[in-house]
C-alpha cells in the first residue's frame, strides 16, 4: 500500500522539489497531498502528469495564515484520503527587513504561518499517526535558526521555535512510533531567497566548503531519507543541508 | 450504543494499543490519571473518538478544559454530541 505524505508549501522551491522526489521514488510508492496557497505552473504540470496514471498527487488549496481553518482542513484530509504516514511542514514566509521598522502585522503573519500553522497541522495529523503507531513529522527549519542573519531576526525566531518544538514533540510521541525531525537547509536559490544576489550571494558560495549553494533537491533528499525505514532510529534532531557553510 | 459505552469500548481498545493496563472497575469517579492510561494513551483515545464520532469536544471549546474524572470525560462528549444534534 502506498504511503500518504502531506507536504505544505508545495507549489514552489523546496516544497515542489520534495513533491517531485516523492512521486519519482521507486523503492517506496508515496501518494502526495500537496497543500499550497496557489497552484504554480510546475505544480499544475505535475498534477496533469500524475492524474493520468494512478492519481498519486492531490492538490489542496489552503491559506495556512487562516489558523482557524486548519483543524477542518486536517479532518477533511483524513476523511478523504485516509491516515497520513507523514507530514512535511515546509510552508513558510520569509519577509526580510530590520526589526526596528518591520510592521507588526508582518511579524504576526510570519509567526502564524511559520510556527503556529505547523504546530496545529502536527497536532491534528499526529492523531491518525498515533492510531497507526507509525508516522513521520519533518519540519523544515533553516541554518538561520542557529547562525542568525542580518534582517532575518523574526524568521530566525520562527525557525528556532520550530526546532525546539520538534525536540519536545519527538520525546512526546516516540513511544507511539512517530519520529519528529528537522531539515535545516542553507541558502538555496529559490524564490524566497531572491533578495540574496550579487556579491552577497557570491560570498556565501565562496565561503562554502563545497564551493556552491545547496539546492532544493539536496534538501529534499534529506527529507526523503528521514521518511525511509532506514531512518527509523532518528528522531529529535536536525539534519543540516548547506554544502558545509556552517561547518 | 450510548456514548459512555462507546467511550468504554474505545478505552479498552486504545489501552491495548498503547500497552497500558487499566485499573479494574473504572467508574464515573475514577481519576483519569489513575486509570492506567498514560497521557499519550489519552491522546490516542481522543483521536480514535474523533475518527469514530467526527467530534473533538476539546478543540470545539472556547476555553481549555481538562476533565479530571472518567465521569467528567464522558460528560464532555455527551454535551458535545447534544450540541451537534
Amino acid at each position: 500500500m502506498n504511503k500518504l505524505v502531506v507536504v505544505t508549501g508545495a507549489s514552489r522551491g523546496l516544497g515542489l522539489a520534495i513533491v517531485k522526489q516523492l512521486l519519482k521514488h521507486t523503492v517506496i510508492k508515496y501518494d502526495v497531498l500537496a497543500i499550497s496557497r496557489s497552484k504554480s505552473d510546475e505544480l499544475l504540470q505535475l498534477e496533469e502528469e500524475y492524474s493520468t496514471s494512478d492519481k498519486r498527487l492531490h492538490i489542496l488549496n489552503a491559506d495556512l495564515l487562516k489558523l482557524n481553518n486548519i483543524q477542518a482542513l486536517c479532518t477533511k484530509m483524513v476523511k478523504d484520503y485516509g491516515r497520513p504516514y507523514a507530514l512535511i511542514n515546509n510552508a513558510a514566509l520569509g519577509f526580510d527587513g530590520v526589526l526596528a521598522t518591520m510592521h507588526n502585522s508582518q511579524i504576526d503573519e510570519l509567526l502564524s504561518v511559520n510556527v503556529q500553522a505547523p504546530i496545529l497541522l502536527s497536532k491534528y495529523l499526529l492523531r491518525p499517526m498515533l492510531l497507526n503507531r507509525k508516522g513521520r513529522i519533518i519540519n523544515i527549519s533553516s541554518i538561520i535558526a542557529k547562525t542568525g542573519f542580518n534582517g532575518l531576526s523574526v524568521y530566525a525566531a520562527s525557525k528556532a521555535a520550530l526546532e525546539g518544538f520538534s525536540f519536545s514533540l519527538a520525546r512526546e510521541v516516540g513511544k507511539a512510533g512517530v519520529t519528529v525531525n528537522c531539515v535545516a537547509p542553507g541558502y538555496m536559490q529559490t524564490d524566497m531567497t531572491q533578495s540574496l544576489q550579487g556579491e552577497k550571494l557570491e560570498s556565501v558560495k565562496r565561503r562554502s566548503p563545497l564551493g556552491r549553494l545547496a539546492t532544493p533537491d539536496d534538501a529534499a533528499s534529506a527529507v526523503l531519507y528521514l521518511l525511509s525505514e532506514e531512518a527509523n532510529a532518528i528522531t529529535g534532531t536536525v539534519i543540516t543541508v548547506d554544502a558545509g557553510s556552517t561547518a | 450504543m450510548d456514548i459512555e459505552s462507546i467511550i468504554r469500548k474505545t478505552l479498552l481498545e486504545v489501552a491495548e494499543m498503547a500497552d497500558c493496563t487499566l485499573v479494574d472497575n473504572i467508574d464515573e469517579h475514577t481519576v483519569l490519571l489513575q486509570s492506567g492510561l498514560d497521557s499519550l494513551g489519552f491522546a490516542m483515545l481522543v483521536a480514535q473518538l474523533e475518527e469514530d464520532l467526527a467530534i473533538d469536544p476539546f478543540s470545539e471549546m472556547e476555553m481549555a478544559v481538562y476533565p479530571r474524572t472518567f465521569g467528567e470525560f464522558v460528560a464532555v462528549y455527551r454535551q458535545s454530541l447534544s450540541q451537534r444534534d
